[in-house]
């Protein structure tokens, strides 16, 4: 019965577009792809899911012609398919949306849109860019955004992904893939990209997204192929029959609780580290916070957002502009990273391969580089250090011979990455800041780094953590901050906090000006203090306010919460207010008992769907505004801006 | 690498009677010298991944300035004048290069240029003899049994690896030479260390001229021209890599005793000179070729 029921889906289902099966991929001696199957019709948005390091990325760029195969068959509309180069699938019909996007910032969006073109024999007409160009941003419903003359790197994040995926259509691609889309969107950013897919996926193109927020994956893919450690381990699901913890079971194959242990708040001790207005320009503006003794601080944020930055700054790797930096309670700054190491700092570098590995060097003096720098001697003076060496590489399970292995590329990337996590901890160091510290590291060996951050930590080591995984800040950190264009807009416990409005917060704010200026004439035409919030679990996450605390502006209508706060309903000035039903209270101004402040909170909501809180109007004393015509203008805002 | 030179080595000797006798072995070592020392200057600046047009006008202007100084100096006044010439000069390049991002293949190009058009103005165009006859002990006095030249290459090379191998400086130039960010962020001294090389290049490069000047006993403006491609063979010769970061001082010794070899064993053999250009140049050729092909099949980067 089940074989008939089986041929008869295999019978319905649209004949694929591309199937992949088998597909394996090592680079040195890592095995990236051990066996990876994808296959997907036209006319579908297809996920494909997997933690860091399982083979996602390089999968999408197999099939995009830039990495080749070693073994495997790839089916492109029936018929065998490997392409030399990009250049090749490009001409087959497959386009790909990058990460980091292939843009040429110095050419106009048009040039960059027909870059495919200039590898084409003939003569280039302008004119008629210009035409397919405007068709183009027709069906993609996005004629106003994209300004064609304008060089890009003038544009905004989401206007760059426009601009590639105008570049796949130029090139009448049939496939689209987009890896990791929305790393640097903001939540409405997010939603105008699934308008495009949608529309994109009606045209009867096929669409793979990779990704790994489960929450996007559930609202925009019809079908999900799941990986982990290079293999297919779950092909072509139907998501509608899915949740989000089947997902992360498939991603993970074990509880992600297990390796996630939030830590507790650390006690008020006098701050390690305290950082106030730290600007270091264009990504750094305003950067405030405080680090103790063993607690592990989350610095969470989009990509772009000055997070890396702002590390670099303190590890003294960048000029700092404004602001002061307390190490001790002392004044403090870095001009160059000798400094910083000798004062008790250390860095641990986003790219491995680009910031932190010596290729030349052997994974022992890799693993003394760190020292090299904090020794003052003429000589090496390593031996020092043998004692503390020898405890650490039994915590990385390297066998001592592979010490001398000449080239540490051949390692893994997670063993990389503990190699180089080593390097730091071997100088007991203070201070240690940590950018992406799991990025492209396998399931197991993170359960392990987070094993020695934790220990690093409970050693009374001050640790901060720059990552875009909210899921791992919230497991790992106690705090956790947020910033966006540079600047530090939230200090949050983390245990009050999910995934979700952690990622309201770190929005981009130029991506919330409209909401912003909206925020602030409704404060400025009524007299009182406009925000905008969500609400959950008898908590309130203020997301942005204006009015009320400002000078000049009235007392009596501050609500008693600013950008960044998460209090208790019972710990604002409009408790009453803001526990009503949500029934009752959205709509009308409610007042509080003590006879002061009227509020309204009008809700926030796309029409996808997707909530976005609510914007609330507090006033101290009638006469009231009208709250209908509130409501129309956030309503307005939420078609034209979110 | 090594291999190479046993093999060029044990041909020379099958090919020649005469290339195996001790007179003609000294030989080898006395016509080492000069490109020797300039090699491992030169092996400094190529770790870091740089490289040194100007050794050989440094050497030229460097033996000028001595001669100069000498009948006013002395002999040890004049070779400190060279020695701190040659290493002002690779001050000013390093400086240049490290400090302000230029291309060391244009400074030193320019550098080049510049030196060796001083070399004409200070000497007037004419070679320099009036030179006092101790000059001359300076290489041919014996230390061990070693004349004092050949001694002073070892010894410069025995200290120079000692140096690369076994300092934070030495690590440091590796370092940067390899991946110049990460030697940034791991917080070591990346400015200095890149300035260093091009000063240690032009005092070496100055103390090969002293040695040239001492054993002819005359000063000539042109002296050193084209030295700089005989250092850069040997040290490509002896398996550096002009990215950086890969390469050893005894490769670079190994290096240039393969080129002395070639050219005294062809002049052994009465094989016409204009032949050895097209000697040297291929094994330069199949060095780096041989390189890239083991590279390639470890993987390497």
């Amino acid at each position: 019965m089940a074989s008939v029921a089986a041929a008869r889906e295999a019978a319905l289902a649209p004949p694929p577009l591309l199937q992949a099966s088998g597909i394996e991929k090592t680079f040195g001696s890592t095995r990236a792809l051990a066996g990876a199957d994808l296959a997907l019709a036209a006319g579908e948005v297809h996920g494909l899911l997997g933690a860091n390091g399982a083979g996602k990325s390089t999968l999408s760029r197999v099939i995009s012609g830039h990495v080749r195969r070693d073994r495997g068959e790839l089916l492109w509309r029936g018929a065998s398919f490997d392409p030399s180069g990009p250049r090749e699938a490009i001409a087959a019909g497959i386009g790909m949306v990058m990460q980091e996007t292939s843009l040429a910032p110095d050419l106009s969006v048009l040039e960059n849109i027909f870059l495919p073109d200039l590898a084409r024999p003939g003569r280039l007409s302008r004119g008629n860019w210009r035409m397919r160009a405007e068709e183009i941003l027709e069906t993609l419903g996005q004629t106003a955004s994209l300004p064609l003359a304008v060089e890009v790197r003038r544009l905004s994040a989401a206007q760059r992904q426009l601009v590639e995926i105008a570049k796949a259509l130029a090139v009448e691609a049939a496939l689209i893939i987009f890896d990791e889309p929305t790393a640097s969107l903001s939540p409405g950013e997010v939603e105008r990209l699934f308008d495009v897919m949608a529309r994109l996926r009606a045209g009867g193109r096929g669409l793979v997204f990779v990704s790994h927020r489960l929450e996007e994956v559930l609202a925009i893919t019809d079908r999900v192929t799941v990986m982990r450690e290079g293999r297919t381990v779950a092909r072509a699901l139907p998501t509608a029959r899915l949740s989000q913890a089947d997902i992360v079971r498939l991603m993970v194959g074990q509880e992600l609780g297990r390796i996630h242990q939030p830590r507790a708040a650390v006690g008020a001790t006098a701050p390690v580290l305290a950082v106030r207005g730290l600007s270091a320009p264009p990504m750094v503006r305003d950067v405030s916070f405080t680090l103790h003794r063993g607690e592990i601080l989350g610095l969470g944020g989009l990509v772009g957002a000055g997070r890396s930055e702002t590390l670099e700054t303190l590890f003294g790797l960048r000029a700092k502009a404004a602001g002061d930096i307390h190490l001790h309670g002392r004044p403090f700054a870095a001009r160059h990273p000798a400094q910083a190491i000798r004062a008790g700092i250390a860095f641990v570098p986003e790219d491995r391969r680009g910031q932190s590995i010596i290729p030349d060097f052997s994974v022992r003096e890799n693993l003394l580089l760190g020292h090299l720098s904090a020794h003052r001697g003429f000589g090496l003076g390593t031996r020092a250090r043998e004692a503390r060496m020898k405890a650490l590489l039994a915590r990385l399970d390297l066998p001592a011979e592979r010490l001398r292995d000449a080239n540490m590329l051949d390692f893994s990337g997670g063993m990389q990455q503990k190699i180089i996590l080593a390097r730091w901890l071997l100088l007991e160091p203070r201070v240690l800041l940590l950018d992406e510290p799991t990025k492209g590291v396998d399931i197991g060996t993170r359960a392990a780094i987070y094993e020695m951050l934790r220990e690093a930590a409970d050693a009374g080591t001050a640790i901060l953590v720059v990552s875009s995984d909210f899921e791992e800040l919230l497991g790992l950190c106690s705090r956790i901050l947020v910033i966006s264009d540079g600047t530090t807009i939230a200090d949050m416990a983390s245990a009050v906090l999910d995934e979700a409005k952690l990622t309201l917060f770190a929005a981009p704010r130029s991506s919330m000006a409209a909401t912003t200026r909206l925020l602030g004439d409704l404060a400025a035409e009524t007299g009182g203090a406009a925000f905008w919030a969500l609400r959950d679990g008898g908590r309130l996450f203020c997301l942005a306010r204006a009015g009320g605390a400002d000078p000049g502006a009235d007392p009596g209508a501050d609500p008693g919460f600013t950008t960044g706060a998460t209090p208790l309903f019972g710990e604002t000035r409009i408790a009453t207010a803001l526990a009503h039903p949500p029934g009752q209270s959205l709509g009308r101004f409610i007042a509080e008992p003590d006879g002061g402040r009227h509020s309204l909170l009008v809700p926030v909501r796309s029409h996808r769907g997707h909530d976005f809180g609510v914007i609330g109007v507090c006033v101290a004393r009638p006469p009231l505004p009208d709250a209908d015509a509130i409501a129309r203008r956030v309503a307005d805002l939420v078609t034209r801006q979110m | 690498m090594l291999g190479l030179a046993l093999v060029v080595f044990v041909t020379l000797s099958a090919a020649s009677p005469f290339f195996l006798q001790t007179n003609n072995l000294l030989n080898l070592l006395d016509q080492s010298v000069v490109t020797g020392i300039v090699s491992a200057g030169m092996s400094f600046v190529i770790l870091t991944g740089g490289i040194d047009l100007s050794v050989g006008s440094v050497l030229g202007v460097t033996s000028v300035l001595m001669g100069l100084a000498m009948p006013h100096a002395g002999i040890l006044g004049g070779v400190c004048v060279a020695i701190a010439a040659g290493a002002g000069i690779g001050l000013f390049s390093g400086v240049l290069v490290a400090r302000f991002g230029l291309a060391s293949f244009v400074v030193t190009l320019g550098v080049m240029a510049i030196g060796r058009s001083l070399a004409y103005i200070f000497s007037g165009q004419n070679s320099i003899s009036d030179l006092p006859p101790g000059f001359n002990d300076l290489v041919y006095t014996p230390i061990l049994g070693i004349p004092s030249n050949v001694a002073t290459l070892l010894v410069l090379y025995v200290l120079a690896w000692l140096y690369l191998t076994f300092t934070k400086g030495g690590r440091t130039i590796y370092a940067i030479g390899s991946n110049r960010e990460a030697a940034r962020a791991a917080g070591l001294n990346v400015l200095l260390y890149s300035i260093m090389p091009y000063v240690v290049s032009g005092a070496l490069a100055a103390v090969a001229g002293v040695l040239l000047s001492a054993q002819i006993l005359s000063i000539d403006p042109l002296a050193g021209t084209a030295l700089e491609l005989d250092a850069i063979a040997a040290v490509v010769i002896g398996g550096a890599s002009l990215a950086g970061g890969r390469g050893s001082i005894i490769g670079t010794l190994i290096g240039v005793l393969i080129m002395v070899m070639i050219r005294n064993g062809l002049n052994l053999l009465g094989v016409s000179p204009f032949w050895q250009g097209s000697a040297i140049g291929g094994i330069i050729i199949a060095a780096v070729l041989a390189e890239r092909l083991v590279s390639a099949r470890t993987g390497g980067h």
